[in-house]
């Protein structure tokens, strides 16, 4: 592999893993809102 | 409103966050001239040395929140060490992936027992055993104070890390940033300085945004909980 093969390498491994984290974290962090509002709009009703 | 306010703080951070990445990867890929003997894989120093430095960040707030709360008994700052803990188990996880990569065209090999390199391997297993102990244990007061325990002990591997270079004969160089003998820009060229500067502001942007996500996220589970047992 060339140098610049493993440039690429390490950056594409990278930022995917840090892009696939900030995804999960926000799919969980809509979940929890969603759910916040459910128990909300349950105790009103 | 606070709740507004605190979106708006989020979405700047997380602006200012992506212009500095797109900086960072400019002067990083293109703008830093490739290094006298290592050529381009030194760009890789680009990520790696952030990658570790907010690792170290992440498992010093690990520490002081598990200390606060062994002390105080207080959710908040377990939900702290929490959180640190989950995104320090990340970007140790990077370091390494990084190092490998960068290291099979600098030493000739993907991996070796370097002093070093294990040490932070065993920093990786330790935060990762906190994670399952987290994840496994049903009593969450007993979880929360047992992996205190363990986020205090993990986080004294750090010194041993950093130390490991001078200590013992290792392949790992000694450090070029944190080192007591000299101050950055004396021991690296301004341009590959400069390309590691911005690099460095845009992981900290980076960690400050997700950590804030993170820790929100911690106290929504806990008033989801307490609504739940009302």
């Amino acid at each position: 592999m060339s140098m610049w093969g493993y440039v690429i390498l390490a950056y594409g491994i990278v930022w995917g893993a840090i892009l696939l984290y900030v995804v999960s974290l926000k799919r969980r962090y809509r979940a929890a809102e969603n759910e916040l509002q459910r128990l909300s709009d349950a105790k009103e009703s | 409103m606070p709740q507004v306010t605190g979106k708006k703080r989020k979405g700047i951070l997380g602006a200012a966050t992506l212009v500095f990445i797109i900086a960072g990867l400019y002067w990083g890929l293109v703008k830093a001239p490739p290094d006298a003997y290592q050529g381009d894989s030194q760009r890789i120093m680009y990520l790696h040395i952030p990658s570790i430095l907010i690792a170290y960040l992440s498992f010093f707030l690990v520490f002081v929140g598990s200390c606060l709360y062994l002390w105080k008994r207080e959710k908040r700052d377990d939900n702290l060490a929490y959180g640190a803990a989950e995104i320090g188990v990340l970007f140790t996880a990077l370091t390494i992936v990084e190092g490998s990569i960068w290291g099979r065209p600098t030493w000739g090999v993907w991996w070796t027992w370097d002093a070093r390199l294990t040490l932070t391997a065993i920093l990786l297993l330790i935060f990762i055993g906190y994670l399952m102990l987290r994840a496994l244990v049903e009593d969450e007061s007993r979880a929360a104070s047992s992996a205190a325990i363990l986020g205090i002990i993990g986080f004294l591997d750090i010194p041993l890390i950093h130390m490991s270079v001078y200590w013992w004969r290792t392949l790992h160089q000694p450090p070029s940033i944190l080192r007591p003998d000299k101050v950055p820009w004396e021991n690296i060229h301004p341009e590959l300085l400069t390309a590691l500067a911005i690099n460095f502001v845009a992981f900290v942007l980076l960690y400050f945004y997700m950590l804030s996500l993170r820790l929100r996220l911690g106290e929504m589970h806990e008033e989801i909980k307490a609504r739940r047992m009302r």
